[in-house]
């Protein structure tokens, strides 16, 4: 037990990553490998198996393929269609119009679907095409694309929320859902800034005039898929069932529209949900395998080592929490966000209560920021996604990302600094 | 490639049934006012033949998450001896872990005879399907590893 363990744990990881090892498999392969230094082997691995078991013995994780399944539903539905039409009428108007319509269509479709590369899939596969009809270029429709995505995992509902709230020990996702409104508008509305001021610069054109009756028209067909958010936000917050109860209402809602437009047909169903299961599998896996080590860091009492030498590094807030944003944002370079949230709460959600910070706050930085790895190579995955459906090489979408990282790092900073932001809107409901 | 074909299928049909459980649950208890007590457990159990199914699945197609820096920077007969090194730690993982930890895991819980306590199943049956995953890993990295993919 100690530096020795530690060391291989931490070294290991990084070699199965470095290698190319699935990240999933990696976590657990480290994991495995500490804890035999430490224990007899058939016990070893037998408490691997277990944590990964019972750890998705979880009603609460449930909603994880729902919200996948009523994602990949609208995709093949022509809801997210809908959506992006709703979009355009609203904001077309504005320098560098179809950027914004963008980053809104992104935040509406995410945050229905609660996962950002289905919103990164969804929105770029029609937009990057209108965008480059109207003279934008692809590298930079993709940059914002990809950005935008990741509104949807702040802004409810969102699927790394309700992983949050399992690793905080039962953190009310009623509350962290309220929460990520404010600071995921802002977001969106700094990147739409951005956007426009570089498709100003560049000569981008603007959309069409702000038309009343176009606003209504595609608002009265978006209706239905804008109507379910008040069905599945305002269920939760109002108690009338769980969140992963409303997931299942939002299978079944989406399943009922995208039959009732004649898009989707009885028959792609098989595929739709084998999709599904791909996805969401891949992100379980992930879940199990961070629990796992995640057990084997706090048997290692890696947690509490950590602790301690941060608060004896400094006991100001505003120094630790620019410490742990520093942190984050390397572990998010390297890292998924689903092990990030699994293995890292359990080690920064001890540090910032004590420094009086509230766990749902904590929820929302924590997403917020590691949103910014999910857009960086090497293990971005809304990025490869934005970068594939978009057509373009990941080194010509780097420059124009670099604008949009900024404002993120804006928009993360104000949420860390200004708790108001993120807990004014659950105190209004109760929370 | 049967085997990947039939965990395609088994894992799409749970997902569906757990949709449907789950949407039961919510109409008995707030239409017919007589809660259905096993429902989330059920579900739940589902989720751990999904998830551990679906990582077979995926795993068959490639479709976990990895840094792909090195391997593609490799020339192609190197890539394919990195590949078989990787799809070996995935099948060791997949041995010691899911099948011999897995299945010891299933064994004590089976003597201990813990059921779980809606359904009265023991526990050991819902658990087992982690060496079954297991071994359905195995069975697609011994394949990679013998073709050697590039």
């Amino acid at each position: 037990m100690g530096a020795f363990e530690v060391t291989i744990l931490i070294l290991s990881f990084f070699s199965f990553l470095a290698l190319g090892v699935p990240v999933a498999w990696g976590l657990g392969l480290s994991g495995m490998i500490t804890v035999l230094l430490s224990m007899p082997p058939l016990i070893a691995v037998t408490t691997i198996a277990q944590r990964m078991v019972t750890g998705l013995d979880s009603f609460t994780l449930l909603a994880i393929p729902f919200f996948i399944l009523a994602g990949a539903l609208m995709n093949r539905g022509g809801l997210a269609r809908r959506l992006i039409d709703f979009a355009k009428a609203l904001v077309g108007a504005a320098p560098g119009g179809l950027a914004a319509v963008n980053v809104v269509a992104a935040m509406l479709f995410g945050a229905i679907a609660g996962s950002a590369a289905a919103a990164a899939s969804a929105i770029g596969t029609i937009m990057t095409d209108r965008m480059e009809d109207e003279g934008y270029p692809r590298p930079f429709s993709a940059a914002v694309n990809i950005t935008s995505a990741t509104t949807g995992l702040i802004i409810p509902p969102s699927n790394i929320l309700i992983v949050y709230s399992l690793a905080a020990g039962g953190v009310s996702i009623g509350a962290l859902f309220v929460a990520g409104y404010v600071p995921g508008i802002i977001t969106g509305l700094l990147l739409i800034i951005v956007a426009a001021i570089w498709s100003k610069r560049k000569g981008y054109p603007r959309g069409e005039a702000w038309h009343l009756p176009t606003i209504f028209k595609t608002g009265a067909s978006a209706f239905p898929s804008l109507l379910l958010l008040v069905v599945v936000i305002g269920g939760i917050v109002k108690g009338y069932f769980t969140a992963t109860e409303a997931s299942a209402i939002a299978v079944a809602y989406c399943f009922g529209l995208a039959l009732w437009y004649g898009e989707l047909k009885m028959k792609d169903l098989p595929d739709v949900l084998a999709e599904s299961v791909r996805t969401t599998a891949i992100v379980l896996l992930l879940v199990a395998t961070s629990l796992a080590l995640s057990w084997v860091m706090s048997y290692e009492n890696l947690p509490q080592a950590i602790t301690e030498s941060l608060l004896g590094l400094s006991d100001n807030k505003v120094v630790l929490l620019l410490i742990i944003n520093l942190t984050l944002l390397v572990v998010g370079v390297f890292m998924d966000m689903t092990p990030a949230v699994l293995i890292f709460t359990p080690i920064f959600l001890p540090i910032v209560t004590a420094l009086g910070m509230d766990p749902i706050h904590f929820g929302i930085m924590m997403v917020l920021n590691l949103c910014i790895g999910l857009c960086t190579p090497p293990v971005g995955s809304v990025l490869f996604v934005g970068v594939g459906v978009a057509r373009v090489r990941l080194s010509q979408v780097l420059r124009p990302l670099l604008p949009l990282f900024v404002v993120m790092i804006i928009a993360l900073l104000l949420v860390t600094y200004i708790p108001a932001l993120s807990m004014w809107l659950p105190g209004v409901f109760g929370y | 490639m049967r085997l990947q074909r039939i965990l395609a299928y088994t894992t799409a049909a749970l997902l569906a049934a757990q949709v449907l459980i789950v949407l039961w649950g919510v109409i008995t208890r707030k239409l017919l006012n007589a809660p259905a007590t096993w429902t989330g457990e059920m579900a739940s159990y589902l989720l751990i033949w999904i998830a551990l199914l679906g990582a077979a699945y995926a795993s068959s197609h490639q479709a976990h998450i990895s840094i792909e820096l090195l391997p593609q920077r490799l020339e192609p007969e190197k890539r394919r001896r990195l590949y078989r090194l990787i799809d070996s730690l995935v099948l060791l993982f997949a041995l010691l872990v899911m099948v011999i930890g897995g299945g010891y895991y299933v064994y004590m819980t089976l003597m201990l005879g813990q059921r779980a306590p809606g359904l009265g199943i023991p526990k050991g049956l819902i658990y087992i399907v982690a060496p079954l995953a297991g071994l359905c890993i195995i069975y697609f990295k011994q394949k990679d590893i013998r073709h050697g993919r590039v």
